[in-house]
C-alpha cells in the first residue's frame, strides 16, 4: 500500500449499524453489506451514496456473508440458515428455517468442493461446542459435537478442505492448537437418523515461546505445514508482548515471530501471501514466505560431494506398518492377514503381478538357511532397480540383522557386504546394522557402510573409529579390507615391524600406561610424520571414518570419551597425513578415497578440542603436539610467504601489461 | 521524452525528423525512465522514490506510488532505474536497492517483489509475450525473470527469477528481449547476445553465446603512400606516421627498428559531439572528419619533424553531414557519404581548397543513409551502400548512375574494387562473400563457384563480421579481409576448402616440407596470430600494418565496477 488513502469510501446512515462485515463479490465486482441486521445493502465501485444503493429487507437476521470466487456469494442466518444470495434476491421475504436452538454461532468459513459450495459454522451452547457443515446446493446438514476438553474451550477456529476431509483447526484457551478431521460424506437417508456424531480432536501444536506459554488470539494456516498465531506472551512485570508468530507444525517449532508493541485488535487476516492485521491504529500488512520445511536443511552437515549421488527415490509407502510389522512380527497369521492386504496395494503400485511381494519374501527368508536366502536374494537384487526395490533391500536387511540380534551365531557377512556394495542404501534405511556389524566386528563391512552411508549417527561413526583404534595390527593382517584408500601414500618400508610393534604398544596397551609416563619415549616416535603412525589396513578404515559426514558438535561429546592413548595414536596418524599432504604443491593425497586436506584439519582441530586437557596432561604427547605446532607454525609461515610473492609477480605482470600494450613492433608473418 | 524538471514531452516523429507535440503533467522530481502502454493510453515515469502513471490524453498524473516504503532504511533514496508497463496494468519497476517489484497502479499496491541484486538494477526488458524479461545490474549481472505457472499445469502464475548471468564486468546499462535472445550491453563496451536454449529448436551455431567487443566500423584509416595512421577517437583524432625497419628476417622474429614510430597530432573535435566519421587521403595531404552537425576538412603539411594542420576555409556546407568519407586513389577528390542514399563529390584543390562538383543519387530514391563507400583505384567508379542495404555503382567519368548490384538481403559490411579487374568484392554479416564484376554488371564465375560450393563452416559460424577489403598489388588473385579475430588473405587461385578440411591450416603447414604442402593448400589463408583485430591494410607489395586493440587497454580505462567482497579476499 503506497500512498495511503482509501480508494472507496462508503457509509450508512446515523443510527444505522453495519451488522456484519462487508465482502466483495469477485465476479461481478460488487461489495454486499448488511446494516440493522436485516437489511441487505448491494453496490459498486462508481456508487457513491450507500443510501441508493440497492436494497433488500430481509426476513430473519444474518449473521455472516460469504463470497467465493465461482461460487457466487452464501448468506449465513443466526438460526443456521444458509442460502445463497441469488436464491435469496429471488424473494427477499422468504421464511428462513432455524436450525438451532439457543445455540450461538461463533465462527463460520465457506470453501469450494469442486463445483459445489460448503459452509461450516462451529456454535455455542451451555460450554458445548458444535459443527455444522452445510452444503446448500444439495441441501444437506451434518452436525458434529465437539470433543470436550475441560476446563479449556475454543479461542478461535479456521478450516481447509483438501481430499473431501475437512481440517478444522482450533485454538483453545489453553494454549494449544488442535486438529479435528471431518470427512465430506456424500448424502444418504439414514445418516439423517443418526444422531450427532462426536469428533474427536488431536493436538496439533503447543503454543510455548522458551518455556513462557503464547496466549493466542487468533490462528491461520499458511500451507500443509505451516500456521500463523496471533497472541501475547506474558512478560513478568509488565504489560504482555504481542506478537504475530508462524509455527511449523511438522517439527513443533517457532519458526519465526515479530513483535507487536502497539497491540492488536487480535484479529489476524490472510490473504495471498500477506497478513493483515490492525497494530496500534493502523492496517498493517505483512508479506511473508513459507518454504517448504525439512529437516535436513535445518540441521546437520550435508555429506562429502564426492558420494553425493543419489539418484533415485524411494517411495515410502511400500514401507508402511504392515510391512514393518512383517519384519519384526513372526507371527504367521498376522503376517499372512496383513500380507493379502498388502499385495493387493503392492500389486497395484509396482503394476507387477507374479513377483513375490516383500511380506511373501520375508516370510520365506525368516528362517531360511544360508543358501536359499544367498539365492533369493541374488535373484531379487538381479532385477532392475525401481525405487521400491531399494526399499524392499532395506526391509531385508533390516529382517537379516534382527535374525542376527536373535541368533548370535547368524551372521551372513558376504550377502550383507554385497547389498551394502551393490545398493545406495543408507543408516535410516536398515539403522541396526552398523551396530551387529560392529558387534561382530566385521570389519570390511563397517568400512564400506562409512564410505557409502550419507546419514550414519556421530554416536556409531564415534564407535567406529574406537573400534578401529583398539583393534590390533596383528589382527587387522589377516582381515581383507580395502586399501584403496591408504596404498598410495603410506610407505611400506617405514612399517617394518621394529617401529610398529612400538608404536603399537605404545597405542593401546593398558598396563603400559602407569609405566609411560615418566619413562623414556621410544625414539621412533621423534620422528613423527615420517613414518607412518598405523599399519596399512588401519589407515585404510580410519580414511573411512574421516570421510564419513558428521556434525561436530554431536561428535564432540562423543570424542572425549575416547581413551588417551587411542586418541594419541589417532591424533598422530593425522599428523602424519597433514605432512604428507603438505609434502605436494597441490595438498591432496594420491590415491582413490584418500582424505582431502581439509577433512584432516577438521578432524584433527576436533580431536584436539575433545581431548586437549588430557594431551596437555601425558608426556608422550609433550613432543607430538610440539612438533605439530612447529610443522603448523611454518606452514603458515610458508604460506604467507608465498602469498607475498605472489602479489608481487602480480604487480610484474601488470607493469609487463602495461608496456605491452604500447609496444609498437615490425613482425615477419609467413602466410602460406 | 522525460526530462530532468519533472516533465514528460511528447514528440510527433514526422519524415526527417521530431517535432515537439505537448508537454504532459510536470511534478517535482526527476523523471529516469519512460514506458508506454501498450494500447498508447498511459506513460509510467520513473523517478527518485516513486513513479507516476499517466493518462496520455489529459496528461494529467493519474497515480502516484511510492516504491521506498516496505525498505526500513527508507533514508537512502531509491532510484527507479527502469520500469516497464504491461499490458495487464502491472507496473514493473527496477530500482537502486536492487529490487524488481510488481504493482498494480490502479490500486497502488505491491504485487510482488524480487530482491535480484545487492547492487541496483539499471535495465529492464520485457518480450513481447510479457512473460519473461531480462534485468542488468551495476555488478554486470543479468538476470532472467519469467512468469512461470505456480503448479505444474496450474492457471496461477508467478514471476520466478530463473537464470542469472555474469556475462559483463561494469554496469549492465541497457537490455533487450527479442524472441529468442537475451540481449545486454555494459558499460565495458560489449554486447552480449544470449539464445534462450528453450526457443532454441537444436544445438546448433545460432544457440551459441555471441560476445561484440567493437563496433563493426571503420575506426582506423591508412594513408598508404605516405604511411600515417589516422586514429579516431570519440572526441579527437590522433595521426601517427609508422615506423620502418632495414632487416629482413624469418616467420615470427621481430625486426630492430630503424624509426621509430611517431605521433604527429592530436587533432580535438570541438564541442561535446562525437565524431561519427573520418578519413586521411592515401597521400596522406588532406584529413576530413565528421560529427553529427559539421564536417571539417584540413590540409596536412609533413616539413621533415614538424607537421602543421590547416583547416580548409568555406568547405561547403552539409546537411545532413557526412556518415562515412573516402578520399579517391589519388587524392583529387573526396566522396561523401549522406542521407537519402545520396553521395556527395567534392573536388579537392591545390594548395587547400575544395569544390563540390556533383551529388550522385540512386534513379530509384532511397531513404536510408549511405554507410559505406567504396571507389576504384583508376578513379572510374564508386560503390555505395545505403541502410537498405542495396548497393548502388555510379561512374565517376559521367556521374551517371552504372547498376545495382543483384539483391541480397542481408547487411554488407565491408566492399572494396580490385584495382586491376574492377571487380566489386562484398563481404555480407552473413559471411557471405561475393565478387561482382562492375563492367559486365553481374557476379563473376569465381563468386558462382563459390555460392554453388558453399564456404566452409567453420568460416561461416565466425562471430564478427569482416570489417575491411585490400588488394595485393603484387598478386591479382589474393583478397586481403580481416574481422576482429583474424585476417585472412583469399587466393583465388586456389581450391576452396570442404568442409573435411582443416579451415586454419596455417600451423599444419608450416610443419609440413614444402612438397607435401602442395595437396594441403586451400583458398583462405587464415592468421589469428593478432588479436583483437581493429583494423589491417596493405602498404605495399610485402608490407601490412596491423592494429590491435587490447581490451584490457581500455577496461584499465574505466571506472570501477562495483566492488563485491568475495570470501577470503
Amino acid at each position: 500500500i503506497s500512498d495511503q488513502k482509501p480508494l472507496g469510501c462508503w457509509s450508512v446512515k446515523h443510527g444505522q449499524i453495519l451488522t456484519c462485515p462487508v465482502v466483495c463479490n469477485f465476479e461481478t465486482h460488487e461489495y454486499i453489506g448488511v446494516h440493522d441486521d436485516k437489511v441487505l445493502r448491494i453496490w459498486k465501485n462508481e456508487d457513491l451514496n450507500l443510501d441508493k444503493a440497492f436494497k433488500a429487507t430481509l426476513s430473519a437476521e444474518v449473521y455472516r456473508i460469504h463470497s467465493l470466487p465461482q461460487g457466487g456469494a452464501l448468506v449465513l442466518f443466526r438460526g443456521g440458515g444458509v442460502r445463497t444470495l441469488d436464491v435469496l434476491l429471488e424473494a427477499p421475504q422468504q421464511e428462513i428455517e432455524s436450525l438451532l436452538s439457543a445455540e450461538a454461532i461463533r465462527w463460520s468459513g465457506a470453501f469450494m468442493e469442486g463445483q459445489e459450495p460448503v459452509l461450516i459454522f462451529t456454535t455455542e451452547k451451555n460450554k458445548d461446542f458444535f459443527v455444522y457443515v452445510q452444503k446448500p446446493k444439495l441441501n444437506s446438514l451434518h452436525k458434529y459435537k465437539l470433543e470436550q476438553q475441560k476446563p479449556a474451550r475454543p479461542l478461535c477456529f479456521t478450516a481447509h478442505i483438501t481430499n473431501q476431509t475437512v481440517t478444522l483447526l482450533c485454538l483453545y484457551s489453553n494454549n494449544s492448537v488442535y486438529q479435528v478431521l471431518i470427512p465430506l460424506q456424500q448424502d444418504t437417508e439414514e445418516e439423517e437418523e443418526k444422531e450427532e456424531e462426536i469428533l474427536s480432536k488431536s493436538l496439533l501444536l503447543k503454543l510455548s515461546v522458551s518455556g513462557a506459554a503464547l496466549k493466542g488470539t487468533s490462528l491461520v494456516v499458511l500451507d500443509k505445514d505451516h500456521v500463523a498465531v496471533l497472541g501475547s506472551l506474558p512478560d513478568p512485570g509488565k504489560k504482555p508482548k504481542e506478537c504475530l508468530t508462524i509455527w511449523n507444525t511438522k517439527f513443533q517449532t517457532l519458526q519465526t515471530s515479530k513483535e507487536l508493541p502497539l497491540g492488536t485488535s487480535g484479529q489476524l487476516w490472510c490473504y495471498e501471501e500477506k497478513f493483515f492485521l490492525i497494530h496500534g491504529k493502523v492496517l498493517t500488512v505483512i508479506m511473508y514466505k513459507c518454504e517448504t520445511s525439512s529437516l535436513a536443511a535445518a540441521v546437520g552437515k550435508l555429506k562429502d560431494s564426492q558420494t553425493l549421488d543419489v539418484s533415485s527415490f524411494v517411495n515410502w509407502n511400500t514401507l508402511e506398518d504392515e510391512e514393518l510389522l512383517v519384519s519384526f512380527q513372526s507371527q504367521e497369521s498376522v503376517a499372512l492377514k496383513a500380507e493379502s492386504r498388502m499385495n493387493l496395494r503392492s500389486n497395484r503400485s509396482t503394476g507387477q503381478s507374479g513377483t513375490l511381494s516383500v511380506g511373501q519374501l520375508l516370510l520365506r527368508l525368516k528362517d531360511a538357511s544360508n543358501y536359499v536366502l544367498e539365492t533369493e536374494l541374488k535373484k531379487l537384487m538381479a532385477k532392475a532397480p525401481t525405487p521400491d526395490l531399494q526399499a524392499t533391500i532395506g526391509c531385508v536387511v533390516t529382517a537379516l540383522t534382527d535374525r542376527c540380534k536373535r541368533n548370535p551365531k547368524f551372521y551372513p557377512q558376504n550377502l550383507l557386504q554385497e547389498i551394502v556394495e551393490t545398493r545406495d542404501l543408507s543408516y535410516s534405511l536398515c539403522p541396526d546394522l552398523m551396530a551387529v556389524a560392529l558387534e561382530q566386528k566385521d570389519l570390511q563391512l563397517l568400512q564400506i557402510c562409512l564410505e557409502r552411508f550419507p546419514d550414519i549417527p556421530e554416536e556409531i561413526t564415534y564407535a567406529c573409529l574406537k573400534a578401529f583404534l583398539s583393534i590390533s595390527e596383528d589382527h587387522l593382517k589377516s582381515v581383507d579390507v580395502n586399501l584403496d584408500s591408504a596404498i598410495c601414500y603410506v610407505d611400506i618400508e617405514c612399517n617394518d615391524m621394529e617401529v610398529k610393534t612400538e608404536i603399537l604398544e605404545n597405542g593401546f596397551s593398558e598396563e603400559m600406561d602407569q609405566d609411560m609416563c615418566d619413562t623414556k619415549i621410544p625414539k621412533e616416535n621423534q620422528r613423527d610424520g615420517e613414518s607412518c603412525p598405523v599399519g596399512l589396513q588401519k589407515a585404510a578404515l580410519l580414511n573411512a571414518v574421516l570421510h564419513s559426514a558428521y556434525t561436530e558438535t554431536f561428535l564432540l561429546p562423543h570424542l572425549k570419551n575416547l581413551p588417551a592413548q587411542q586418541a594419541i595414536l589417532f591424533l598422530r596418524y593425522l599428523y602424519y597425513l597433514y605432512v604428507k599432504c603438505s609434502e605436494k604443491v597441490n595438498t591432496t593425497l594420491p590415491g582413490i578415497r584418500s582424505p582431502t586436506i581439509n577433512q584432516i584439519m577438521d578432524w584433527m582441530c576436533l580431536l584436539l578440542d575433545a581431548q586437549f586437557t588430557v594431551m596437555v596432561m601425558l608426556p608422550e604427547a609433550k613432543d607430538l603436539l610440539s612438533n605439530l605446532h612447529k610443522f603448523v607454525r611454518a606452514q603458515v609461515r610458508f604460506y604467507s610467504e608465498l602469498n607475498k610473492i605472489e602479489g608481487s609477480l602480480r604487480e610484474l605482470q601488470r607493469l609487463n601489461h602495461l608496456r605491452e600494450s604500447q609496444t609498437y613492433s615490425i613482425e615477419v608473418l609467413e602466410i602460406i | 521524452i522525460g526530462c530532468e524538471d519533472g516533465s514528460v514531452k511528447i514528440f510527433q516523429v514526422v519524415p526527417g525528423g521530431i517535432q515537439f507535440e505537448r508537454n504532459l503533467d510536470r511534478r517535482k522530481g526527476r523523471v529516469l525512465c519512460l514506458s508506454w502502454h501498450p494500447s498508447d493510453t498511459h506513460i509510467v515515469a520513473g523517478s527518485i522514490d516513486f513513479f507516476r502513471v499517466i493518462d496520455v490524453t489529459s496528461g494529467q498524473t493519474v497515480q502516484r506510488v511510492m516504491v521506498n516504503h516496505h525498505v526500513e532504511k527508507a533514508k537512502r533514496e531509491c532510484v527507479v532505474w527502469a520500469i516497464a508497463l504491461l499490458s495487464s496494468g502491472t507496473v514493473v519497476s527496477a530500482d537502486s536497492f536492487g529490487r524488481v517489484q510488481f504493482w498494480d497502479w490502479e490500486q497502488g499496491t505491491l504485487a510482488e517483489s524480487h530482491t535480484v541484486s545487492t547492487s541496483a538494477v539499471l535495465s529492464l526488458a520485457v518480450s513481447q509475450k510479457e512473460d519473461s524479461m531480462i534485468v542488468g545490474t551495476s555488478t554486470g549481472a543479468t538476470y532472467h525473470l519469467q512468469l512461470l505457472p505456480v503448479r505444474l499445469g496450474g492457471l496461477e502464475k508467478r514471476w520466478v527469477r530463473t537464470k542469472p548471468f555474469q556475462f559483463h564486468s561494469h554496469d549492465v546499462r541497457a537490455v533487450a528481449h527479442s524472441p529468442t535472445a537475451l540481449i545486454s550491453g555494459g558499460l565495458d563496451a560489449q554486447l552480449v547476445i544470449r539464445p534462450l536454449m528453450e526457443k532454441v529448436q537444436k544445438k546448433s551455431y545460432d544457440a551459441a553465446l555471441r560476445k561484440f567487443t567493437f563496433p563493426h566500423r571503420r575506426l582506423v584509416s591508412c594513408a598508404r603512400k605516405a604511411r600515417l595512421l589516422l586514429f579516431q577517437f570519440s572526441q579527437y583524432l590522433e595521426l601517427w606516421r609508422l615506423g620502418s625497419t632495414e632487416e629482413t628476417g624469418k616467420d615470427g622474429e621481430v625486426l630492430p627498428l630503424c624509426r621509430m614510430p611517431e605521433h604527429l597530432v592530436q587533432l580535438k573535435s570541438k564541442g561535446p559531439e562525437h565524431i561519427y566519421c573520418s578519413s586521411i587521403s592515401p597521400c596522406g595531404t588532406w584529413l576530413g572528419y565528421s560529427t553529427a552537425s559539421r564536417f571539417q576538412l584540413y590540409r596536412v603539411r609533413c616539413d621533415g619533424d614538424s607537421v602543421s594542420l590547416r583547416k580548409v576555409p568555406k568547405v561547403p556546407k552539409l546537411l545532413p553531414p557526412a556518415y562515412q568519407l573516402q578520399f579517391s586513389a589519388n587524392s583529387e577528390s573526396l566522396f561523401v557519404a549522406s542521407a537519402r542514399g545520396s553521395v556527395h563529390v567534392f573536388q579537392l584543390l591545390e594548395p587547400g581548397g575544395c569544390k563540390h562538383l556533383h551529388t550522385l543519387r540512386p534513379p530509384s530514391g532511397c531513404s536510408e543513409a549511405v554507410y559505406l563507400l567504396a571507389p576504384s583505384a583508376d578513379g572510374h567508379w564508386l560503390a555505395a551502400v545505403s541502410g537498405d542495404w542495396a548497393i548502388h555503382i555510379y561512374n565517376l567519368k559521367s556521374f551517371k548512375h552504372h547498376c545495382v548490384v543483384p539483391n541480397y538481403d542481408c547487411a554488407v559490411s565491408a566492399l572494396a574494387i580490385h584495382p586491376s579487374t574492377n571487380n566489386l568484392v562484398i563481404a555480407y554479416s552473413d559471411q557471405q562473400l561475393f565478387e561482382f564484376s562492375i563492367p559486365e554488371r553481374q557476379y563473376t564465375s569465381w563468386s558462382r563457384a563459390v555460392q554453388s560450393r558453399g564456404l566452409h563452416r567453420a568460416w561461416l559460424e565466425r562471430d564478427s563480421p569482416i570489417t575491411h577489403i585490400t588488394f595485393n598489388p603484387k598478386n591479382p588473385s589474393h583478397i586481403l579481409l580481416h574481422d576482429t579475430y583474424l585476417l585472412c588473405v583469399l587466393d583465388k587461385s586456389l581450391p576452396l576448402p570442404d568442409d573435411s578440411a582443416l579451415l586454419m591450416n596455417q600451423s599444419t603447414l608450416k610443419q609440413l616440407p614444402e612438397t607435401a604442402r602442395k595437396r594441403q593448400l586451400h583458398a583462405f589463408k587464415i592468421c589469428k596470430k593478432f588479436q583483437p583485430l581493429l583494423f589491417m591494410d596493405l602498404l605495399d607489395k610485402n608490407c601490412l600494418v596491423v592494429v590491435e586493440r587490447p581490451i584490457m587497454d581500455f577496461k584499465t580505462q574505466l571506472p570501477l565496477p562495483v566492488q563485491q567482497k568475495k570470501f577470503g579476499t
